[in-house]
């Protein structure tokens, strides 16, 4: 007995030794034990400051609703990464269905084959379970903003839903602090989310008072949201600020944005 | 004086009967408790688990009962132990676990293998950040599957050493077991992604199982 016991003893404790490190051995769809990358999105940010600094022309790409189409992100980032003109990709959130760990290391592992430095914002489905802490040890933030040369981008964590009353969401505070910053660069914003104002994600109620923090950046060129799982442009507000919809991954649907001296263009993409 | 060796006798032989009804009473009084203890004493747990990975928490302790005419069918309850990693906290889980272990195969006096088992469970996870029934804020079928519980199915292999009657401590056997397991969301993913490869989807978990009686 004594024999065995030693030998289940020594066979335990190799096998907690030996794949404690493999994703075979997670413990549970919540566990929130991250292998791999983390921080990706304070990582890239910098290099995307870094790369559109002093740039005239930046384009980028925005993706949104990924969650459960990983065949579909795939041929995404393969067809973003054929071409050879892009400076960054902004993803707007739901990577994941219920929020559980494997979902987000799955997704960030198939992001991290993009050639170009990218982002995520969070999304309501990403914050089920405890999404929220495994998306904040992945990416970063939920609420972050960033300078591609002259423009502030500014993202924005809009799943009030989500958080019920403990939390600031949309944080107004943070969007003052940002108001506060004044930086003779920054010429123009573009602010992006996962959830419209006038989704039901956010307080019914607030919808039309953060849409007039938001308004008070500097030249709001335009927002870009998520969630809607289709390609959507609405004046929401009829104030001439556009609310970009993007479609769902399911849709192999993408945007490419230009943003030149003279303004903005919008490109749809399908593939 | 009739009247009270009557009553005498009257009064005597109802104490008799009374006596005699108290003994058979008490006869089957006991046949109902030992059949009573008995019932219950089936409801004792025979064995004791130790299960690591598999969706159920890091490290889950069990227990549970086997029965059929080759003890092949198993009905374990587990609590599991979640280290808090990336959250906010550590957690706790629950699970209710069925097996099938169809064969046994003797390959000497005390060792034998089981060379295919199967079952399912469902784990449940304690903490208010998960649910079962999508709470009223959201409209209704906004989410499709609970936080709260999630299904598994598995299949797997054992060994099992059997102490000789010297040897017992506390255990009749030890029983080495392997699983290969997915969950219910593993599987949609799989099913929707040819994207994913068994490593992605599938999950290994190792047991030991101590056979009490």
């Amino acid at each position: 007995m004594k024999v065995m016991n030693i030998r289940c003893k020594i066979f335990l404790l190799l096998s907690l030794i030996l794949f404690n490190g493999c994703e075979l051995f997670e413990p549970h769809e919540y566990a929130g034990k991250i292998r791999g990358e983390k921080s990706i999105n304070t990582t890239n940010l910098y290099q995307i400051e870094n790369n559109c600094r002093n740039k005239e022309v930046i384009k980028f790409a925005v993706i949104s609703d990924s969650q459960g189409w990983y065949n579909q992100l795939e041929d995404c980032v393969n067809d973003i990464n054929s071409r050879g003109d892009i400076d960054f990709v902004l993803h707007l959130g739901d990577l994941t269905d219920y929020g559980a760990t494997h979902e987000f290391a799955m997704q960030r592992d198939i992001l991290q084959k993009l050639r170009y430095p990218y982002l995520c914002v969070i999304g309501n489905h990403d914050c089920l379970g405890n999404g929220e802490y495994v998306f904040k040890e992945i990416f970063g933030e939920l609420n972050f903003s960033f300078m591609a040369g002259d423009t502030r981008f500014v993202m924005l964590n809009t799943n009030s839903l989500e958080f019920d009353y403990s939390e600031r969401v949309p944080d107004f505070i943070y969007i003052e602090e940002l108001l506060s910053v004044k930086n003779p660069s920054h010429k123009r914003t573009i602010v992006a989310m996962h959830a419209a104002p006038n989704s039901e994600q956010l307080v019914k109620n607030l919808s039309k008072s953060f849409h007039s923090y938001i308004s008070r950046f500097p030249n709001l060129l335009f927002c870009l949201n998520g969630h809607g799982h289709s390609f959507l442009e609405s004046d929401i507000f009829n104030d001439g600020i556009v609310y970009y919809q993007c479609t769902c991954l399911k849709k192999r649907g993408y945007y490419i944005f230009t943003l030149n001296a003279d303004g903005y263009e919008k490109e749809i993409i399908m593939y | 004086m009739k009247k009270r060796l009557l009553c005498i006798k009257v009064i005597i032989s109802l104490l008799f009967i009374l006596i005699s009804m108290n003994l058979h009473s008490e006869c089957k009084y006991d046949k109902r408790i030992n059949n009573y203890k008995k019932a219950w004493a089936k409801l004792i747990p025979s064995y004791t688990k130790i299960q690591y990975g598999g969706g159920m928490g890091l490290l889950s302790f069990g227990t549970g009962w086997d029965y059929g005419k080759r003890n092949q069918g198993e009905t374990d309850i587990f609590f599991g132990f979640l280290p808090k990693y990336s959250t906010d906290k550590a957690k706790a889980t629950f699970t209710l676990k069925q097996n099938y272990i169809p064969w046994s195969v003797q390959l000497t006096p005390i060792f034998s293998i089981e060379p295919f088992s199967c079952g399912g469970y469902f784990n449940t996870i304690f903490g208010s950040e998960f649910w079962s029934r999508q709470p009223h804020k959201y409209p209704k079928g906004y989410y499709q599957l609970p936080s709260k519980i999630r299904m598994h199915i598995f299949m797997g292999q054992r060994i099992t050493f059997l102490f000789s009657k010297e040897q017992r401590y506390l255990a009749k056997s030890i029983s080495l077991y392997y699983e290969l397991s997915t969950s219910d969301i593993l599987l949609i993913s799989r099913i929707d992604n040819s994207y994913l490869r068994p490593r992605d989807y599938l999950r290994l978990s190792f047991g030991l199982k101590l056979h009490l009686f």
